[in-house]
């Protein structure tokens, strides 16, 4: 209590000092004139009286300093006064002020910017209440066999198996099942015009289990599952979107795949839903009519809700309070085999065990694995880009410090200690950081907007405190190694030295201008290994790009439909043929077909067929087989060349014999030793086989980077069940102009109808290496802004140095040096900073590309070419760094170096 | 270096301000010489007060509310800054005299000779 009411005293006394100063001064003075009375009136003589006044009270000024350190907060007062000191200083020097701010702006921003991307993907908890509740429920030997599933394998789990599991609830407060409507977006209609959205359908406890907020009405009860009631409930940011926020959308109609939704709530802000980067716009409840199917598959026997060996429910679980992740298995286990196997009949005992796994509702699901290597990679890299930023402040503090050694040995003169003069360097150095923070994290706002534009992820990276408290950390790492740096050569000041220092006698040692070089070294070093992984990278991407496809891309518009208002998989056929039949005919369409995979998508069907009524035997890596339900003109539309035989065609139609077409690989791997046409693939019975009628030449199917598989292009027709199809179209001219026409067509067969996701064939591919072409731009980025700020660094330290030899310089010359030789004497001392930072570099750089392995395509880690760029890229930057410096040095005039001093 | 300062004991650190306190209870309000003075005769100068210690010391005790002061004039009519005891002062004084006698007290039944061996 006491020492606080002390503390608020001494707080106070930082005001009115002038005041309390007299008043001190009066009461020091009082103090002598009492004791020299009494001193007199002993007999002393004035003088002496005086004397020894002063000197029992121990000296007048050391009093008062004594007494000052008891009345304010000297920590508090210094630490002010350096601050007004630096700012003052920081003001003076406008230009070196503006170049150190912006210089770690740009090194801390980086960081913030590559940092929140981190955050998001891999570290960042769900915006919900206890979020570390949340678990996935995993398979990872996915499903089993037999089962019907839906190509994502180790996250879908069948309707028994949820239900046993939610009864479990010692495991989990909470079960939820959630199911997208479609692979990708779903038709939706508000008002007129049909659109596209992310709809999931959602167990009843979807948004109480997760403990969502609502910005408008409810969520959905279990009796609206029960009911599979026709209500929805919107995201935040597609009420933003869509609606304009508008507050009377409860009750309004929304329909889904032509069905119509009562909007009963509107979810709180920054809730995504749980979909892996993807942002849900809308929730209704389990469904179970056929057109509402889970994944949009055609709703065939053995995939509707409600059969139990349909495995399409994505699952999250809320762990019930004190449970453990093994203590929740532990007790989930035994429900989940039994549920496992039901409709399964009894398991092979030879086939793998169904396994259940939980896996932490952090960071984005299903996009950790992927971004994870990436991820820490370029957070090397950026982190890099600081460590040079930082170099780079630091000699320019160091520089400028040097040229303040006459200021250093006046105030060492003058009674600072090295204590003051280290707090001094550290305030100067906060209020460089704090500004080049707070510019960083505007930097760093804007660039993570960009990263997540760039990664084409739709949950954003927004900057949560994890990310400021890493800015923080990563400033006052600065900060202090800032303040640090310089002060080497501050305390290192004899304070005799103050009169004596000019110019020339302040020459800075040797010892102190080698540090400044090995900086440099250190820098041209980390960037030729950044260098090197821009190339790295740079070559990948450019493999990508220019990588055949085995197709012709240009001229191809692709588009997905689903039939609404169909039901069996003869009226789906019909409807395409219809549409295929509208489309011929639009102006500027050449040709038009059909495929249930789009290409570069991802997506493919993949299964081991019979050859001849012979399944074959062997690893799936050998054996497996991708395939595509296609519709006909499909070789002649892609323009994919045609080997053997011919395409599909029209006359390929439901009734007629059943024929596929098969790739080279397929033929190499299983028909080699005979003519491929006749041989049949498919099922065992005869019935199931279809005839090869055709062999296409390899192209690519998933992405641009996949290897040639075993394909085969079925009919879509004479399938048993048809899927909804993408279209693609080839034209003369530009693809994207068809949409229009395009949407008319389908507006005039179904007004629910909507066009999705319509691009070119090419932006699709492109899509399908988005992620490494966004680390090859930013790893450019990052390689040219380290070069630039090496060679700020490089050219900084040689003007310098020239600068502090222009006598030296005039003196050689005017003893007849000739001025290639100044010129060499700088050019030297550049080339040996480059060559040790080059010596230094290259074996990083070595082992760092061979980190980056697993983000290379086509390109080994040493690739020659990348390296002599980078080495190039370094000696440029070496080279325009010197070029000046070495210019100013040439022409020294000698009369006015030698009069300079 | 044969001082007769050299004799003195210096004032313990901590037992300076319960001496002030006790001064300014016995004394009435008083300067800073004067109290460094008075401490100095009722110790017998046996003990030196260094009087720059003094200041801060009174400072503190200020800070704390223990004393105030306000700027008076002294006999021979010498403008001077007056200390007096607040009322929590007197408390405090009380408190410390009474563990200060403790103090002694237990000090003194180690340091007498002791009953028990004999």
């Amino acid at each position: 209590m006491r020492r606080l009411r002390a503390w608020f005293s001494r707080l106070g006394a930082l005001y009115g000092k002038q005041r309390r100063e007299r008043e001190l001064a009066d009461e020091m003075d009082s103090h002598i004139q009492l004791h020299m009375g009494d001193n007199l009136r002993a007999g002393m003589s004035p003088a002496q009286a005086r004397r020894e006044a002063v000197m029992k009270l121990g000296g007048v000024e050391q009093t008062k300093e004594n007494y000052r350190e008891r009345r304010g907060l000297p920590i508090l007062e210094t630490t002010l006064q350096d601050c007004r000191y630096a700012l003052r200083l920081l003001r003076k020097n406008p230009g070196f002020t503006l170049v150190a701010a912006l210089t770690l702006a740009l090194g801390i921003g980086g960081n913030t910017a590559v940092f929140s991307v981190m955050n998001s993907v891999l570290l960042r908890n769900l915006p919900l209440p206890h979020p570390e509740q949340l678990m996935f429920l995993r398979l990872p030997n996915e499903q089993p066999r037999g089962a019907s599933n839906t190509g994502d394998g180790d996250t879908s789990f069948s309707e028994p198996v949820f239900e046993a599991l939610r009864k479990e609830h010692a495991a989990f407060s909470d079960l939820i099942a959630y199911v997208p409507l479609a692979i990708g977006k779903t038709a939706v209609r508000i008002g007129e015009d049909p659109e596209e959205a992310e709809a999931d359908m959602v167990s009843g406890n979807f948004f109480s289990g997760l403990g969502t907020a609502f910005a408008r009405g409810r969520g959905f009860t279990l009796a609206d599952e029960a009911a599979h009631a026709p209500l929805a409930v919107l995201s935040y940011s597609f009420w933003t979107g869509r609606f304009a926020r508008n507050p009377a959308i409860l009750g309004q109609t929304i329909y889904v795949k032509g069905l119509p939704f009562t909007v009963i709530g509107v979810t709180a802000e920054g809730f995504y839903g749980v979909e892996p980067g993807i942002s849900t716009d809308l929730w209704i409840p389990l469904q179970n009519r056929p057109e509402l199917n889970a994944w949009g598959n055609p709703a065939s026997g053995s995939t509707l809700y409600g059969t139990p060996t349909w495995w399409c429910m994505r699952l999250i679980g809320r762990l019930a309070a004190e449970v453990t992740v093994p203590q929740a298995l532990a007790t989930l286990d035994p429900a989940f085999q039994s549920a496992a196997l039901i409709g399964l009949g009894t398991p092979d005992p030879k086939s793998r065990k169904n396994i259940l796994a939980l896996a932490p509702a952090k960071g984005i699901q299903g996009l950790r694995d992927q971004y994870d290597q990436p991820i820490k990679i370029l957070m090397a890299m950026v982190g890099l880009v600081l460590v040079i930023a930082c170099a780079n402040v630091a000699m320019l503090l160091v520089a400028r410090n040097s040229a303040r050694q006459r200021e250093f040995s006046l105030r060492v003169a003058l009674g600072a200690g090295p204590g003051r003069l280290l707090r001094q360097l550290l305030a100067e150095s906060f209020l460089l950081v704090t500004t080049g923070a707070a510019l960083g994290w505007m930097f760093a706002i804007s660039a993570s907007r960009a990263l997540a534009a760039w990664s084409s992820l739709e949950v954003p990276f927004s900057l949560d405190s994890n990310v400021l408290l890493f800015t923080l950390v990563i400033s006052f790492a600065c900060a202090v190694v800032f303040g640090l740096a310089p002060l080497h050569s501050a305390v290192n000041v004899q304070a005799g030295s103050v009169v004596k220092t000019s110019n020339a006698s302040a020459q800075r040692t040797k010892k102190s201008s080698w540090a400044g070089k090995m900086v440099v070294a250190v820098q041209m070093a980390l960037c030729l290994i950044l260098l090197v992984g821009a190339g790295l990278l740079v070559r990948s991407l450019r493999n990508y790009e220019t990588l055949p496809l085995g197709l012709r891309t240009n001229g191809l518009l692709v588009f997905g439909t689903s039939p609404l208002a169909t039901h069996s998989d003869d009226e789906k056929a019909r409807f395409y043929q219809n549409l295929l039949d509208r489309l011929r005919v639009v102006p500027g369409v050449e040709s038009a077909t059909l495929l249930s995979n789009r290409l570069g998508s991802g997506w493919s069907d993949n299964n081991v067929f019979a050859i001849d009524g012979v399944v074959p035997t062997g690893n799936f890596a050998d054996i497996g087989m991708r395939s595509n339900d296609v519709g006909p003109d499909y070789l002649h539309t892609l323009g994919i060349p045609i080997l053997r035989g011919r395409d599909i065609l029209d006359s390929d139609s439901r009734t007629a014999p059943k024929v596929v077409v098969v790739n080279e690989t397929f033929v190499k791997r299983f028909l080699s030793k005979s003519d491929p046409l006749g041989h049949t693939a498919g099922g065992v019975k005869p019935e199931q086989r279809f005839t090869i009628v055709g062999v296409a030449a390899d192209s690519k199917y998933t992405s641009v980077e996949e290897k040639p598989r075993p394909m085969l292009y079925f009919p879509f027709w004479q399938r048993s069940s048809v899927s909804d199809m993408q279209v693609e179209l080839r034209t003369a001219g530009n693809p994207e102009a068809l949409i229009p026409s395009v949407r008319a067509v389908l507006h005039d067969l179904d007004t629910n109808l909507p066009m999705q996701k319509p691009m070119t064939q090419r932006a699709q591919f492109d899509e399908s290496f988005s992620q490494p072409r966004l680390f090859a731009r930013l790893s450019m980025f990052f390689g040219l802004i380290a070069a630039l700020l090496v060679a700020t660094g490089l050219y900084g330290t040689l003007a310098y140095r020239v600068n502090r030899r222009t006598s030296e310089i005039g003196v050689r010359m005017a003893l007849g040096a000739q001025r290639t030789a100044v010129l060499w004497m700088v050019l030297r001392e550049s080339l040996l900073v480059s060559v040790a930072g080059v010596a230094v570099g290259v074996p990083l750089a070595i082992a760092g590309a061979q980190l980056m392995r697993s983000m290379l395509f086509g390109v080994i880690p040493g690739d020659s070419l990348s390296f002599v760029g980078a080495l190039l890229g370094v000696t440029l930057v070496a080279l325009i760094a010197s070029a000046i410096p070495a210019r100013r040095a040439m022409r020294v005039d000698p009369m006015v170096a030698l009069r300079y001093e | 270096m044969g001082d007769k300062a050299a004799d003195k004991r210096d004032v313990w650190q901590g037992t300076l301000a319960l001496m002030v306190l006790k001064t300014l209870q016995a004394m009435g309000p008083l300067h800073g010489y004067g109290i460094a003075r008075r401490i100095e005769q009722t110790s017998g100068d046996l003990l030196a007060v260094n009087y720059g210690t003094l200041y801060p010391a009174l400072l503190k005790l200020e800070q704390e509310g223990y004393i105030s002061s306000e700027w008076g004039f002294s006999d021979n009519n010498r403008k001077a800054k007056y200390y007096k005891l607040t009322r929590a002062g007197r408390k405090q004084l009380n408190k410390e005299e009474r563990e200060w006698e403790q103090t002694t007290a237990i000090l003194a039944r180690f340091l007498a000779p002791g009953e028990e061996r004999s």
